[in-house]
């Protein structure tokens, strides 16, 4: 077994990513005991046992990870993204609903989300892809990394799930700009998600943010100026497209760049609005100002902020918090367990956290930037894609920063879903890390 | 590997990226934290706004006259519980309490209340339908119920508890998969929601918009003395005036009587329903009482189905109503002059079987297309529909008289009918369609199914030369308080036929026969007002029993707008007398005399209780 091989690399391993993770996961279960509290102090919740039992069995997860050589199996990685895909199918149609969407897989009490999986899994057959396509052009590394990616987002979105589905594309962008692509299309990418969020709240922006009356809902009110307009959109890419093939004009390239980003996103926010419910397309905007809806949608950001700011500079305490414990917040120990870590522990609490995942994500880098080889660097940077983008939303959405999308922050929220696909990632992090200098 | 330079810069962007990102974070957790820390502080310790609902009073519903009313609302409380603020010690106590003032089962609050729940500073409805007793009664006693809350909830009063129900349909605690459904559409789980009718349909516009109270509370949920309650008052929801006429009703129920099937009454100039009585029909207001679920269960294993509402949920085989489909053909498409004569001697041989005409031997004798409708001679439609018509035109005529197609009538849960097609044959039976098929269909049997308000629609359409109003319930939108109009309902084009007015005048002219000197001349008596329709008897393989339809309309000859549509179908699960025709027949005396139902019958000399015929009439 060449390539299971423990012993010689302890002396090389990256003991400061360990520790930051086991300190997070302490931090991580003593938040969940003190949300398990309720405000006269009884224990209604054991969730945070249940926590601990799952950061035991998923440091076995990363130990097992650890060992494995990632980079001399990467002809495996096929097969492994094939069966994730199987087992996505499988969960869509047989699995169990949890809050809404069939994605748990599971027996009694225990289950485990697929999808958290799927991105670890996800993450090495595309870098697998990238490694072994650096002679084609950037144009069709795009679009193959884009049906690698689409393929998982479309069957965990019909879940559905939109937070998980989500976190896969700052897991491609990560891996394309590392992978070299041609920048105009890393560009491409975050300018359709921007116009696609763009035009995802546009018809509801204009109907709860503005005053009544205004060009906005007026404009929206009237269905067939939306559809004359995108219309006209399609023609201007046809045209400039047609430019583009016949005249071979920069300026051409770049009006067909435009028009293909307003009419992808136009098409996919519409889709959007088909398959999302207004309250979800609310939940995603509702941070710009919860207070328009400040029982529904914006009920969750006004207490999470109220609770971390009343934290102040020292908190008021460990199990002491008077917002948090399930009194005015819902799902505290999952996707708002950063407020009561913020209330409990004030302002230096708060900051220690950000601090260390930064420090984390950071040191993410430096492995990132030391890798022996290609497939290791891209490894790591869907591994630094996926940890960024979960802290920034998670955190972004506790301090009424960024849009309610309900996924957990790695390491700290309760689930063992996400804790196990954590330490397995950090597992095969950490195994590129102490392999660095073995060829 | 050695790092190259371009990647060197790939890598400095992302490190950049996250001491951006940790930055932005550490001065967002500042300004909250440390800047706004004491204003965040205060609201804390102050600020919980508690908001209690305050349902609004559904709208009303009155008949077309605006002054009687049908549906109305009561007082009524709702009882809440709030878990969290009931110690764990009482909690047992608490229940029981309120169990036996409630008048409700122990384990149905525990059912409501489980365990997981005793955290929650949530509001949990124990009952919706509480007396004013009960509320003063936990009210005396207030210090014993912590955590307990009522709340003035009206609750739906239902005047008319006959046949109005299955019009007016019933209202319930919305159910787990309604409110999934309707989540975006201003409803909250603990909603009253219409389950069928019209309350069901109009439900947006019956619901009106909850409003709240909502008073500032300290961090233990008590209620802050000094602080300012604002108060959002509930917006009642809007009145429904109705087309029902709740005279005709009445005399429509009467005429039914007993009978499992349904009267409908239609202006067929507009679509406008005068009348809809399906029988047996049940109670709304056990809908309202604590035992609902029960109440519910017996409705739904009654075997007499009284929950269905037979007028536009169930269909039979239209029989010879149907008949008329055919001469409408027959005149448009010319498929043989109507003076022609076809010999009837009561039966006709065709495959490998005799074919009855209903009466039997001797039969009618030579009839044209007149006298062939008006003394419904199976033989002349068979002959005429197999040989002349043939299948394809009669399945595309019965399509423009709406066969097939629910009439998208304003209650929920119709049903569409059937037309069947050599098509639909083959695929299902594996058949082909033969002309006995054909023939079947020529008089409305086989497997040819129409609901009573597509029969409606037929005579409609033949009052109106070719034109249907979509039939509906609703007249007017009056608001909840002031009950000033908003709006009234149009008549709505369901279909706009391309036949000419010609066949419709001739048709209108046979029809007229068939009271004059044709089947329906005897049951048919009222001098009250010229009656055209047509009779139908339909064989559902009981031996001594038919469905019984009458489908009429008159004034005979008068403007469209003066003239009602009047559908009777009485099933062959009653017992045969040929009832449909004299119930038709008093309901006409009724309405154009300007008798009442008990002094029609006796002009007409017709005994409310019923008859015993032997032997099938047409």
């Amino acid at each position: 077994m060449r390539h299971i091989q423990l012993p010689k690399f302890i002396s090389g391993l990256d003991y400061v990513i360990l520790m930051v993770c086991l300190l997070l996961t302490g931090i991580g279960i003593a938040s969940i005991y003190s949300a398990g509290i309720d405000s006269e102090g009884v224990r209604f919740s054991n969730e945070y046992s249940k926590q601990i039992l799952w950061a035991v069995s998923g440091l076995a997860i990363m130990i097992a990870a650890l060992i494995l050589d990632i980079s001399r199996l990467k002809d495996y990685t096929l097969f492994a993204y094939l069966v994730i895909l199987l087992i996505l199918i499988y969960t869509r149609f047989a699995g169990r609903v949890v809050n809404g969407a069939r994605s748990w897989l599971g027996i009694g009490e225990y289950g485990i989300q697929p999808s958290e999986f799927a991105k670890i899994l996800t993450i090495l057959f595309l870098a697998r892809y990238l490694d072994s396509s650096e002679q084609s052009s950037s144009f069709k590394r795009l679009v193959m990394s884009s049906i690698i990616i689409g393929i998982p987002v479309l069957l965990i979105l019909s879940q559905p799930d939109f937070g998980s589905a989500l976190v896969f594309f700052p897991i491609l962008i990560v891996m394309l700009h590392v992978a070299g692509i041609d920048k105009r299309y890393i560009l491409f990418i975050l300018f359709s998600i921007v116009c696609t969020f763009l035009f995802l709240m546009l018809p509801l922006a204009g109907k709860y943010f503005f005053s009544t009356g205004n060009i906005l809902d007026l404009f929206f009110q009237r269905p067939g100026y939306a559809i004359m307009l995108s219309g006209l959109f399609l023609i201007a890419l046809v045209l400039s497209l047609w430019g583009w093939l016949v005249f071979k004009k920069r300026y051409y390239f770049w009006l067909s760049y435009t028009f293909s980003i307003l009419d992808l996103s136009i098409a996919i926010a519409y889709a959007g609005h088909k398959v999302l419910k207004e309250y979800q397309i609310m939940r995603l905007m509702v941070f710009l100002n919860p207070n328009v809806d400040p029982q529904g949608a914006g009920w969750n950001i006004l207490q999470s902020v109220t609770a971390i700011g009343s934290g102040g500079l020292i908190g008021k305490g460990f199990l002491q918090g008077t917002q948090s414990h399930a009194r005015f917040i819902p799902q505290q120990s999952t996707d708002f367990i950063f407020s009561i870590i913020a209330e409990e522990w004030g302002f230096i609490g708060g900051l220690f956290l950000v601090g260390l995942f930064c420090f984390l994500l950071y040191r993410m880098l430096v492995v990132l930037s030391s890798t022996k080889d290609k497939y290791s660097m891209l490894v790591c940077g869907g591994i630094f894609g996926m940890f960024t983008f979960h802290f920034m939303i998670n955190v972004g959405m506790a301090i009424g920063i960024m849009p309610i999308t309900g996924i957990p922050l790695y390491f700290i929220s309760y689930g063992g879903s996400s804790l196990w696909a954590a330490f397995m990632a950090i597992g095969f992090l950490l195994g590129i890390s102490s392999r660095r200098y073995r060829m | 590997m050695g790092v190259s330079k371009d990647n060197k810069a790939r890598i400095t962007v992302l490190k950049l990226f996250i001491i951006g990102l940790s930055l932005l974070y550490a001065s967002r957790l500042f300004s909250l934290q440390i800047l706004r820390g004491a204003e965040f502080e205060a609201r804390a310790n102050r600020y919980a706004i508690q908001s209690v609902k305050i349902p609004a009073a559904r709208g009303e519903i009155y008949d077309r006259t605006n002054t009687i009313p049908l549906v109305t609302n009561d007082e009524a409380f709702s009882v809440e519980l709030v878990p969290a603020e009931l110690p764990a010690l009482k909690r047992e106590q608490v229940f029981e309490g309120l169990a036996e003032i409630l008048g409700i089962k122990v384990t149905e609050i525990h059912r409501k209340i489980p365990a997981s729940y005793y955290h929650l500073y949530q509001r949990i409805t124990l009952s919706s339908s509480a007396t004013y007793q009960a509320i003063i009664k936990i009210a005396e006693q207030k210090e014993d119920f912590p955590g307990v809350y009522w709340n003035s909830r009206p609750i739906r009063r239902y005047l008319d508890n006959s046949s109005l129900s299955h019009i007016i349909g019933y209202v319930g605690e919305i159910g787990r998969d309604e409110y999934k459904l309707l989540y975006n559409k201003g409803y909250s789980a603990d909603d009253i929601i219409g389950k069928t009718g019209i309350e069901k349909y109009y439900d947006s516009i019956l619901k009106g918009q909850d409003g709240y109270l909502r008073t500032t509370v300290d961090v233990k949920g008590k209620n802050l003395a000094g602080e300012a309650e604002r108060l959002e008052a509930p917006v009642p929801g809007q009145k429904l005036i109705l087309t029902i006429d709740t005279q005709i009703q009445k005399t429509a129920e009467k005429a039914l009587g007993n009978r499992m099937g349904s009267v409908i009454v239609l202006k067929p100039d507009t679509g406008e329903i005068l009348a809809m009585v399906s029988y047996p029909w049940y109670n709304p207001s056990i809908f309202l009482s604590t035992n609902a679920g029960e109440e519910y269960l017996k409705l739904l294993n009654d075997p007499n189905k009284p929950l269905l509402n037979r007028a536009i949920q169930s269909s039979y085989p239209p029989a010879s109503t149907f008949k008329t489909v055919l001469t409408t053909a027959i005149l448009e498409e010319k498929a043989i002059s109507p003076k022609a004569t076809i010999t009837c001697n009561g039966a006709m041989e065709y495959g490998s079987r005799t074919w009855n005409c209903w009466v039997h031997s001797p039969g009618h004798g030579p009839v044209n297309l007149q006298e062939a409708l008006a003394n419904s001679c199976d033989i002349y439609y068979w002959t005429v529909g197999r040989d002349n018509l043939g299948v394809e035109k009669i399945i595309s005529y019965a399509g423009d008289y709406g066969y097939g197609k629910i009439t998208g009538i304003d209650i929920p849960g119709e049903n569409a009918g059937f037309i069947p097609t050599p098509r639909w044959k083959e695929e299902s039976y594996r058949e082909r369609w033969n002309p006995g098929d054909t023939m079947n269909l020529s008089i409305g049997q086989g497997y040819l199914l129409a609901t009573p308000i597509q029969v409606a629609n037929m005579m409609a359409m033949v009052v109106n030369d070719g034109v249907v109003y979509k039939p509906h319930f609703l007249k007017e939108i009056r608001d909840g308080d002031t009950g000033a109009l908003i709006q009234s309902a149009r008549p709505e084009i369901l279909t706009d036929s391309s036949i000419s007015t010609a066949t419709f005048k001739t048709l209108r002219d046979d029809l007229r026969s068939v009271i004059t000197h044709g089947s329906a001349s005897v049951p048919v008596s009222t001098k009250a007002v010229m009656v055209a329709g047509k009779t139908g008897t339909a064989e559902i393989g009981l031996k001594d029993r038919w469905h019984s339809w009458f489908a009429a309309f008159g004034p005979y000859g008068a403007k469209p707008e003066d003239q009602i549509v009047v559908v009777t179908m009485v099933e062959a699960s009653n017992p045969w007398e040929w009832w449909a025709p004299y119930a038709s027949n008093l309901i006409f005396q009724s309405i154009f005399a300007g008798q009442d139902a008990e002094t029609a019958a006796k002009a007409i000399n017709v005994d409310l209780e019923g008859q015993h015929l032997r032997g099938r009439a047409e």
